[in-house]
């Protein structure tokens, strides 16, 4: 059973951006959608978690399939609670500490106690290699640092799929190197699967199982980084031989 | 159609909104903002009760960190500000009244007008100064910045976690600011009677104490209860209804505050047409 399998989705209802797309992502394995700036990746991201309206086409998360044009708030809830997202920058919630950050998905979803909920919250950022004092700020930390937070939050509720929009950018090589293994150990240990949408060709070279290169709102080839060599598709030469003749 | 009012040119608009034209379209906006208007006081007060009556209490400590930021913070403005008001209103009252050679009755038409009116508009036309921008503009920027978005990819209700506490604290917080302010009003109007008018303080405060009835403090506090529902809607709304672009902020503070004082003044005016139109209840 696939994390995620998405069938011909097309959207946002009204304005379509996306057309058709269809991919899938295996439980512990990490898929890459690869895309040049304004290919569609981050929009492709908020259609699956439903913060845009689909104009048609199923999405099957953990097993449960929809419609995406067509999907209940209720369902959509639960939903949610099967995907972990970290957004490009981060989007932790400025005005709330960055424990209770953390929390906040804990004490919505879970029903824990608020003392429960603060351990495991420090239990979650200790997974990320991070240690925080109770009233720690998000502005106080630093990108990277912000970047594992949001990671933290996004698998509080233990998820079965883990979107990652752009995680890297703006990290140094070393700060974005240690964010990869501290993603590869957590997936190793929990077993979700994960998607990446980044325009940074060095994720495909990276231990990724298949890559889906995206431009114009569609995708346009997809295999892993040898398969992908050959295709003569003009987005895709220009991505990945781009690095190959440096 | 031709256009009642129409833009001059010059310097573009700090608002953004287009400016009040009396077409369809134009009309359909409007209803379109009324009822988006009407479904987040409906989703506000939904969370409200829940916040109210569910025993989980994260959104509990939201509330405090509000009253803290809407009410306590504007303590001192209020306060200040309402005893200038007591003042200028003596002078104005004062003066008005010696054509009639009735200064006397100053303080008696302040302790009515200060607990009716005065201190409820005071209070509400100072906190939307200093709060419907801060509120517009803290949800425009979680809107920019996606924190927003991170909250619905979480399952969390935007309104649940941002406007319902806001609500919750502006309506206990409001009527205490009010009613302070009704103090600071009639404490104005002491020192502008004793030290101007040399009116002794027992004769003024006889005078108060007749004319303040427990009634016209309750009307006030009612009508503050109302302006609170307004300020914190039509300033989320202004905030959650933005563009996710950073430039739409100082757009959605300008447009809370214009529109709060509008929306405060017109609900004010309906309240005062009630009671002047139906008998018996003035």
């Amino acid at each position: 059973m696939p994390a995620l399998a998405i069938r011909d989705l097309t959207g946002p209802a009204g304005a379509p951006e996306l057309r058709g797309v269809s991919l899938d992502v295996p439980s512990a394995r990490t898929n890459l959608v690869l895309g040049p700036i304004h290919a569609g990746k981050t929009m492709l991201m908020r259609l699956i978690v439903g913060l845009e309206r689909a104009e048609h086409g199923t999405i099957e998360v953990d097993g449960e399939a929809f419609d995406a044009s067509n999907v209940s708030d209720r369902v959509l809830r639960r939903i949610r609670t099967r995907i972990g997202v970290v957004f490009e920058g981060s989007a932790l919630v400025s005005r709330i500490s960055v424990i209770e950050n953390v929390e906040l998905p804990l004490l919505e979803h879970t029903g824990a106690t608020a003392a429960d909920a603060r351990e495991d919250a420090r239990a979650l950022l200790a997974q990320v290699g991070l240690v925080v004092e109770s009233d720690t700020m998000p502005y106080q930390l630093g990108r990277a640092a912000q970047r594992r937070v949001a990671i933290a939050r996004a698998l509080a509720l233990r998820p079965a799929i883990l979107l990652l929009d752009e995680p890297t950018l703006g990290l140094d090589a070393h700060a974005a190197a240690e964010l990869d293994d501290t993603l590869t150990r957590l997936q190793e240990s929990q077993g979700f699967g994960a998607l990446i949408f980044s325009h940074e060709v060095r994720y495909a070279y990276g231990p990724v199982y298949e890559i889906f290169v995206m431009s114009d709102g569609a995708i346009v080839a997809r295999g892993n980084k040898t398969t992908l060599r050959d295709d003569p598709h003009e987005t895709v030469q220009q991505l990945l031989n781009r690095r190959g003749r440096r | 159609m031709t256009s009642l009012i129409v833009p001059s040119a010059g310097a573009p608009p700090l608002v953004s909104d287009p400016p009040v034209i009396v077409t369809p379209r134009g009309i359909a906006a409007a209803s379109g903002r009324f009822i988006s208007r009407g479904r987040l006081a409906a989703r506000t007060f939904y969370w409200l009760l829940w916040l109210i009556f569910a025993r989980r209490g994260r959104v509990g400590s939201g509330v405090e960190r509000e009253m803290e930021a809407l009410g306590i913070g504007a303590l001192r403005l209020v306060i200040g500000a309402s005893m200038l008001v007591g003042l200028i209103a003596t002078f104005q009252i004062a003066y008005q009244l010696s054509t009639y050679s009735a200064e006397t009755m100053s303080a008696r038409a302040l302790g009515w007008f200060a607990a009716r009116e005065l201190g409820t508009i005071v209070t509400a036309l100072l906190v939307v100064a200093r709060s419907a921008s801060a509120i517009a503009g803290e949800f425009a920027s979680m809107s920019a910045s996606g924190e927003l978005d991170a909250l619905r990819a979480m399952g969390l209700d935007p309104v649940k976690y941002l406007v319902a506490p806001k609500l919750a604290a502006l309506l206990v917080s409001l009527p205490a600011l009010t009613v302070l302010s009704d103090a600071a009003i009639l404490f104005g109007g002491w020192i502008g009677n004793s030290l101007f008018l040399n009116y002794s303080t027992a004769f003024y405060i006889d005078q108060v104490r007749e004319a303040l009835q427990l009634r016209d403090v309750a009307i006030g506090l009612g009508k503050s209860v109302l302006f609170a529902v307004v300020l914190v809607i039509v300033a989320a709304d202004a905030g959650l209804s933005v563009e996710r672009r950073v430039g739409a902020i100082s757009g959605a503070a300008t447009r809370a505050v214009v529109f709060c004082m509008i929306g405060i003044l017109a609900m004010d005016t309906v309240v005062n047409a009630i009671f002047y139109f139906i008998p018996g209840l003035i």
